[in-house]
């Protein structure tokens, strides 16, 4: 029987990591690394993380401790306030990196090495330290010295293309990016896995490494089937709807699927294989117009997807979401309802798994935070609770 | 000599279609010896396409008809050797084939096991048919995405390939686990909740103001300008975000706007936020006369960060991932080379990638029947001929 201390150290009990960085992406692959049992401690300056000014707030008042961005990234971390800049502050900070394996940064850059604190210098009070630097381009090739943000990745790496799908003026509407900071998470978690991957590696070796992560080859790894597309002589997708011909699942429909209106809302659905669009039809009671050939085949329904739209609608604006999607998937349907932040809230599964992490922060209050999309046999994820730290908290506690 | 990190790491694959495949792609590129295991009578769908050649890269390729007992057996002893299964059927599949994890777990006690599906292998909609682009709308990305008013987009990034680096990440810190602890780990894993898990700002706005997000196009609730302008050429645009002041007055001097500079009620992103549409055309008068490639420099070298919009081919041709060594010459077995994507970081220090053509079905079955489980000529003949291995 296994010692339950032993449970809750999680995945990496007894790895201490620094989180030097600040805003989406080092944090998020800090606190990656926290809620699978490492000891994070995050490293601020007097001003503090740049997400504790980025909100949102409770009624939209900006408070340094009550930001949802940054209570998000930070939790379970302890956190230490230090000036980089200051003899004393580099000096503190290298005692503190004597005692960890790993350091996470996000800074521009050349930032760690001008305040004396890169990775000769980490390597000096500790050898097999794991240095891992997030920069936006690497520090290789033609825009090594380039900067950019999440927008900036999503459109630079195809990504934004696809997200609004084709629309009828491409040189009248630009290509958007997703809400929130996608593109900051993925190069956070590519920095995650690339440092448990040093960290494995070290274990076996007794040496550590300096990584550099891209974030724009991060998200350029979000479009390796694009990219292997025109490797094998295929063509860009095109932004033109007049072009289209087979549209994916967008705001329209089209023989694959799509979303239609509910009484509530919105259910996506997906019966694309000619069984699935047998059932989807026996659950709409066999409608006169489903022996019209024009909706016969996959092809003559992608041909006709106007018509269809019109005649789906109808059916399914006077039923719930939830209703149509537990009906349909009784029958083996490909279809969710297009849920809002408030119904992922309240979902049954998601309580079920207890997706949502109840965390008491001694000034934003309890809140339930989205947890890890992982259950573990040996480890209940994720670990600790611990709140996001309040700037400072733990100078005491922490610093020799 | 230096050795890949993944260097005597076995992965049994098990996993088709793109997800679970994207994850050991990971893994192989690293130096793991990924063994992908599959059947003509249920060909891996991703098969029929060229991305194939990029989930599958670097990996070896087994046939094996996991229909048959004798092909489970077989299956039994392959996870024996392996230090890594990974499978991303639809819940309960792999189970009902006797290959579930207490299974597994007794052949190989210190097994890492890695299964993934759209919601997860436990709760009441574990059995849910899904698709990744149903996912992403059922996860609440589609409410952040788009513009406000519109109808429903997909929203957010494929989550099919997000999925897939998060699951070479979980796997990757469950062989750390292992090497400490001794002890393998099952992980059951809910693409569902990876998508939701990213919207953390959101899921707190509600609870602290009961705020359902607006799309926002590429606009940002923090910063401005920050939007996508048009420049010469047809369906060119550059997007450009500025976050600090300093980058502002960087901005200001490019396009000519000392005006700008100077007013002080510009200085901050709240006053930049409340005349946005100004700054917009201010910045859309610049771009528009001239061509999307020279404006990123032009704006990149005054400390603005910026973008190109760029499609799939402009991707590929991109000097940046050409000669920064992210897209690589793969050579396949008929001297052919293509042009093919690696992986977002480098280990300072450590052997480069293992790099190698996706293979084709049973291109390595020879390997594993003969080598890894020392079946002789004779035995594999007639496995091949009952279409076990197959």
């Amino acid at each position: 029987m296994e010692s339950q201390s032993e449970k809750s150290n999680g995945l990496l009990g007894g790895v201490r990591v620094l989180d030097v960085g600040e805003g989406v992406s080092g944090p998020y692959a800090a606190r990656t690394l926290a809620w699978l049992g490492a000891d994070v401690v995050k490293v601020e300056s007097a001003e503090g993380d740049l997400s504790r000014r980025m909100g949102p707030f409770p009624d939209g008042v900006p408070h340094p401790e009550k930001s949802a961005l940054f209570l998000a990234l930070n939790a379970g971390k302890r956190g230490v306030a230090l000036d980089l800049d200051s003899v004393e502050g580099r000096c503190r900070f290298l005692n503190l990196a004597a005692d960890a394996q790993i350091v996470v940064d996000n800074h521009a850059p050349g930032w760690l090495d001008e305040r004396g604190i890169g990775y000769e210098d980490l390597t000096a009070v500790r050898d097999d330290v794991i240095l891992c630097q997030i920069t936006p381009f690497g520090d290789w090739g033609p825009y090594a010295e380039y900067d950019a943000g999440d927008l900036s990745l999503f459109q630079m790496s195809a990504n934004a293309h696809g997200i609004l799908g084709p629309v009828e003026d491409p040189n009248s509407e630009p290509a958007i990016r997703a809400g929130g900071y996608q593109a900051e998470q993925v190069a956070g978690m590519a920095a995650a896995t690339s440092t448990l991957t040093a960290l494995f590696a070290a274990r076996m070796s007794g040496r550590g490494c300096h990584i550099v992560v891209s974030a724009f080859e991060a998200m350029a790894t979000q479009a390796i089937a694009g990219l292997s597309n025109i490797a094998f002589g295929g063509e860009s997708p095109t932004r033109n709807l007049a072009e289209v011909r087979e549209a994916s699942i967008g705001g329209q429909v089209s023989a694959i699927g799509g979303v239609l209106p509910c009484s509530d809302g919105f259910v996506a659905i997906s019966p694309r294989e000619d069984a699935q669009w047998a059932r989807w039809l026996e659950l709409m009671g066999n409608p006169d117009w489903s022996e019209d050939p024009k909706f016969a085949t996959r092809d003559a329904r992608q041909k006709n997807a106007g018509e269809l739209w019109l005649l789906l609608s109808e059916w399914t604006s006077q039923r719930s979401k939830q209703d149509i999607a537990r009906e349909g998937q009784r029958r083996r349907i490909p279809c969710f309802p297009v849920n809002t932040v408030k119904d992922l809230m309240t979902d049954p599964h998601l309580e079920d798994r207890r997706f949502f992490v109840p965390i008491e922060h001694p000034v934003a209050g309890e809140l339930r935070y989205p947890g890890v999309p992982y259950k573990l046999s040996e480890t209940n994820l994720p670990l600790g609770r611990l709140p996001a730290p309040t700037l400072g908290q733990h100078n005491d506690e922490v610093l020799p | 000599m230096k050795q890949l990190p993944l260097h005597g790491v076995r992965v049994a694959d098990f996993s088709w279609i793109i997800a679970g495949p994207t994850a050991t792609r990971h893994l192989a590129l690293m130096g793991a010896e990924a063994i992908k295991v599959g059947s003509a009578r249920r060909p891996d769908p991703s098969t029929r396409g060229s991305a194939f050649h990029v989930y599958n890269q670097s990996k070896k390729y087994a046939a094996l008809n996991l229909s048959q007992r004798r092909g489970r057996e077989l299956a039994l002893d392959l996870v024996a050797q392996c230090d890594v299964v990974v499978e991303n059927y639809a819940a309960g599949v792999f189970e009902r084939l006797g290959l579930g994890y207490e299974v597994l777990s007794k052949v190989r006690p210190d097994l890492v096991m890695i299964a993934s599906s759209g919601t997860g292998h436990t709760g009441p909609d574990r059995d849910y048919v899904a698709y990744g682009s149903l996912l992403q709308h059922y996860t609440g990305w589609n409410s952040i995405s788009g513009y406000p008013d519109s109808e429903p987009i997909k929203g957010g990034l494929w989550a099919d390939p997000w999925v897939g680096m998060e699951l070479a990440m979980i796997t990757v810190a469950a062989l750390n686990h292992r090497l400490v602890a001794g002890k393998g780990q099952y992980v059951d894993y809910s693409m569902a909740e990876a998508l939701s898990a990213s919207l953390p700002e959101a899921l707190l706005d509600f609870q602290m103001n009961g705020n359902e997000p607006v799309p926002m196009g590429n606009r940002d609730r923090n910063f401005a300008p920050h939007g996508v302008y048009r420049c010469a050429g047809d369906d060119r645009w550059i997007a450009v975000e500025v976050h600090t002041t300093e980058q502002w007055r960087g901005l200001c001097g490019v396009i000519g706007r000392a005006d700008m500079s100077a007013d002080s009620d510009l200085d901050t992103p709240e006053g930049r936020e409340a005349r946005e549409d100004e700054l917009d055309r201010a910045i859309s008068d610049w771009t528009s006369e001239i061509e999307d490639a020279e404006a990123f420099q032009i704006l990149q070298n005054a400390g603005v960060p910026c973008g190109l919009s760029l499609d799939m081919g402009r991707l590929s041709a991109d000097p940046q991932l050409n000669e920064g060594g992210y897209l690589r010459e793969i050579e396949y077995p008929d001297g052919s080379e293509r042009v093919l994507p690696t992986l977002p970081w480098r280990f300072d220090g450590r052997a480069d990638l293992q790099l190698g053509p996706a293979p084709e079905l049973g291109r390595d079955s020879a390997y594993v029947y003969s080598e890894l489980l020392g079946l002789g000529d004779g035995e594999i003949e007639s496995l091949v001929e009952e279409r076990v291995i197959y």
